[in-house]
Parts: structure tokens; sequence; C-alpha cells
């Protein structure tokens, strides 16, 4: 079983095809910077007798976090409040400690039903989106009996609606909501060059006391000004250079390697996760920690 | 509508276009290549995850009718859940709930194929749910036969397991085929003939013993020689026990 404060240093996004090798690699010094893994509960819920096979062995080896895709926190339809009810029961088989989300949507509400669309979608930045979204983020929490992380998003489109920064908005929400705070680096990078922004001082801006834990990952560069959050690449130097101003700023938090297409072989995924470790070694001590905050494994 | 926010109302026309971007209108003061980026990935991730699991139908329609066939399920069907697993068991209710307008440009045995191919998906990732109290090596006459947690007993108008771009049903063919997960977590397909088919069913919907099924079985068809078909019936037991079918049986 872990708990919230076990979720340190490096970790690794859980892939099916990096299990057999995790496996066989477990123990080795090679795998000593993997410290948590994280999973998609959509991918996992339900899933058959393998795969809760694979994952009873990786919770028995490993702190296990949760990161969701399909909440829709943002999105015009009711919340999901029986999916939501399958997290927290598999949150409560597999005792895994943390949740989070993205603030973005994927549902319409189509014909009366959720009508998913299975992407993350831009939120507007408006003041009544901020509401909406706080809104729906503390009746999850109350559902969840815990508190959540939410995720800045990637995205494409800036919605010309739109009567705040993006920075602003994530203030706003995360403050009406009473969350925490899942600090994507990549997505920092790629929402700064879609949309002209000076990453570094949005990463000012960041909360840094609430944040639970971090995202790395790579991107496909479409054109010169238009990044797609693919998680197929390689960490690029620019996103590296936000993530030592990050722990910079707010010390070394934990923080995770996302690789969803394109997998190379586990040993050049431990190279990238093995630099994060490099810089958190050389970043100053963090204060922060979740201890008080979860109240989450009584049922 | 007009009670809806602005945020929503925006959020809502930006759906409808990915739904049908050749005909609903584009957002004002939203960059088509940037719209373009959204319109790409919710359909190619839906796209592939159809694809993936319906190799066959995918053939037998063509590239182009696919597509057109995925579009349709994009623009006009609303799915229910949050699990990408059962996106390929929404497109088959997307199918078997078509208006008759689309339903009729598709091959009869279509929806079935689907079905068919679906199924496979349904049983890899089907709870396992533990049996208690079997006896692995039970006697199949006198004991209650207990089957494979994941497992479906299908019935099929056509012969939907040799269906191939190559092979094509021009006819109806009653089919009957079992599909169950094995111990080792492998899919597995067995052709049935109506006699086991029945068998199956008939010990699935009865708390009967092996024995029992057969006579009831010999009875219905008004065999001469029921003691022939408890023996045919045993031994077909046993070999489903074999394959993995059948884990043991109750007392």
């Amino acid at each position: 079983m872990a708990i919230i404060s076990q979720v340190q240093g490096t970790g690794l996004g859980l892939k099916r095809e990096l299990i057999p090798q995790i496996q066989s690699l477990y123990g080795q010094e090679q795998l000593a910077n993997i410290n948590f893994v994280e999973i998609a509960p959509e991918n996992w819920i339900s899933a058959g007798s393998k795969a809760a096979k694979q994952l009873d062995w990786f919770v028995e080896r490993y702190p296990v976090v949760c990161h969701g895709l399909c909440l829709s926190l943002g999105g015009p339809s009711p919340l999901n409040v029986d999916f939501l009810q399958q997290v927290k029961t598999f949150l409560c088989q597999y005792q895994i400690p943390v949740y989070t989300e993205h603030l973005s949507y994927c549902t319409d509400g189509f014909k009366g039903k959720q009508g998913y669309l299975y992407d993350l979608l831009p939120i507007p930045f408006t003041e009544e989106a901020v509401h909406y979204v706080a809104q729906r983020i503390r009746q999850t929490q109350d559902i969840l009996g815990q508190r959540i992380g939410v995720e800045n998003a990637s995205f494409y489109v800036a919605a010309p609606i739109s009567e705040m920064s993006e920075i602003d908005f994530i203030n706003a929400v995360i403050t009406e909501a009473d969350c925490l705070l899942h600090l994507d680096i990549n997505n920092i990078y790629v929402n700064s060059v879609n949309f002209g922004f000076d990453p570094h001082a949005f990463l000012r801006r960041i909360p840094g006391e609430r944040i639970i834990y971090s995202h790395m990952a790579g991107h496909y560069r479409q054109t010169p000004n238009l990044l797609v959050d693919t998680h197929g690449e390689n960490v690029i130097d620019p996103v590296w250079d936000l993530l030592e101003d990050a722990y910079r700023l707010f010390g070394a938090f934990p923080t995770l390697l996302e690789r969803d297409n394109n997998i190379p072989p586990l040993a050049v995924l431990m190279h990238e996760i093995n630099k994060i470790a490099d810089y958190q070694s050389k970043a100053g001590h963090r204060f922060t920690t979740f201890d008080q905050v979860p109240e989450q494994m009584t049922g | 509508m007009a009670e809806l926010p602005g945020f929503q109302l925006y959020q809502l026309a930006f759906t409808a276009r990915l739904r049908d971007p050749q005909n609903q209108p584009p957002l004002a003061g939203v960059p088509n290549e940037r719209m373009a980026v959204y319109e790409e990935i919710v359909f190619n991730n839906l796209f592939e995850s159809v694809s993936a699991c319906f190799p066959i139908a995918r053939k037998i329609l063509g590239k182009r009718r696919w597509l057109k066939l995925n579009q349709a399920f994009m623009r006009d069907y609303s799915a229910s859940s949050p699990l990408f697993r059962k996106i390929p068991e929404q497109f088959l209710e997307f199918l078997q709930t078509a208006e008759p307008e689309l339903r009729q440009q598709l091959p009869p045995y279509f929806t079935s194929l689907c079905h068919y191919e679906w199924i496979e998906l349904f049983v890899a990732s089907a709870e396992a749910i533990n049996i208690k109290e079997v006896q692995p090596a039970g006697n199949l006459g006198n004991g209650r036969p207990v089957f494979v947690s994941a497992m479906q007993l299908l019935d099929y108008e056509y012969a939907v397991h040799k269906i191939s771009p190559r092979h094509k049903p021009r006819q109806p063919e009653n089919t009957q085929l079992l599909v169950f997960r094995n111990a080792d977590d492998h899919v597995k397909f067995i052709e049935l003939n109506a006699v086991t088919y029945q068998l199956i069913s008939l010990l699935q919907n009865n708390p009967i013993s092996g024995r029992q099924a057969l006579a009831l079985l010999a009875k219905e068809l008004q065999h001469p020689r029921p003691e022939s078909i408890i023996k045919f019936g045993l031994s077909t037991l046993e070999d489903l026990r074999s394959q993995g079918v059948i884990i043991g049986t109750h007392d």
C-alpha cells in the first residue's frame, strides 16, 4: 500500500509495451530511478484478469498514481458520477493515493448522453468557466473524499471569447476549487510556442506549494509555431531548461516521464528518467509535503 | 439553448465542428489550420480504435466506405462510456441502432461480422469470476459441469468466422460458435454443431448434471437410441474439459 508521501523522486508512465521489460529488470540498478509509476484509470478499470494480475504486481512493488483522461472536468454534460464511483472503488482496491485529471473537456452532451470524444479539448478561459470547472473539481473531491490534482493541458486553439490568460485561469480555478496542481512542464512549453508567451514567466506564476507532481514529455513540431503534444519524441532542451527553472523556484518536486507513442526500449527511457533525477539532486530540497492532505484510504 | 453560458455555447460549436467538419461551419476567429489539428486527432483516435478491432469488416467494405462509415459514427453517435476499450462496443451499438438508410448500404452480414470481431476483445477483458468449490476432475455425467466464466455462446445467421474479402457469404448459414478465455488468458474460438450448442445452452441455464442434460436433449431430438446421444455427449463434454471450456464440476 502506498501513501501520498511515498510518491517521490522520478517516475514513469506505465505503458503496456513496457511492462515485460520492467518486470524482467525489476530490482536491478538500471531501474533504480523508477520510484513510482502512473496509470490512466480508463485503461485499467475492468480490463480483465491479465491486466488485474499486472496491476497487482506493480502495486506490490511501486507507489502507483492515477492520471485520468476522460472525467471531462470542463465538459457541458453532467459530471459522470457513476464513472467517478468506479474510479473511487478502483483507487481503494489498489490503494492508489493520488488521482489527477486534466483542465480540459472530452464530452459534449450530444443527444442527451455524455458524448465522449476521447480527446483533451480546450476550455475557453472565461469567468463563468472558472466557477463551473472549480465547482466540478469540488464535486469530484467530495465524491472521492480526497483532493485531486489538475493538470495544465496543452492546446492548439485559443478561444476568441477568452477573458483571461491561461495562467490566470489555472490560478483562479485551483484557488476556487482548493485542489492540487499536476504540473506538466512540456505543456507549458507547447502552449508558449503555440500562443507566443514566455514559458519562464508563466512558470513563475505557478503556485509551487500545490504541485503534487509533474510531467515531462516530448512533442511533435508540426511547424515552427505549432507544436503537437504527442508524447512520442525525446524531451527537448528548452523543456529541460524549464524543469531546471521550476526546481530552482519550487524545490525538486516528484517528476514523471510520459512516453505514449513511438516508445523506445526501456533502457533509452531510463536516460531521460536518470536525467530528471540528476536535476533533482542538484536542486534544493522541497519542504512541501502532502502528508496532512489525504484521508482517502478509509474506504 | 439561450440560457447556456457563452463558454458552453462556444464548446458546443467547437465539438459540432469536430463531429462533422464537412458540414458544420468553422468557428469565427479560429484559424483553420489550428482547428484542423483537433479535427484530425479526434477523428483519427476514434478511427484507429475502431479499425484495430474490426480488421475483416474494414477490408470487406474497402477504404472509402469504411472511412465514411466511421465518419458517420463520429457524427451521429453519442458515446456514453469513458473507457477507450469500449469504443468498439459502441461502434457495434451504433451499427445495431443505425438508421435503415445506413444499414441498407452495408452487406446483410456486416453487423454480425462486427459482433464476431468484437467478441474477442470482450471475452479477453471480461471480469474473471472466481468460481468456488469446483472439482476439476469431477464426473461430468453425474456432476454439474462448470464452465469457464469468460465465455460466450454465439448463434449467428451467417458463417461469420469464414468471412474474408475473398469469401463473402452469398446467403445465410446458421452458425454456432463458442468463444472463451483459457487459463493462460488466451481467447479461443470453437465451432459447434447444433446439438453441442443446445447441450451447452441447457447446462448453462439449468442446474442439472451432464447426464440429465443429455437425456433431455435425446428426448427433445426424439432420438431412437438415447444412450448413443449420452455416450456421444459425455465424450464431447470431456473434450470441452480438455480444452478448458469446462473447468470441472459441482455436486
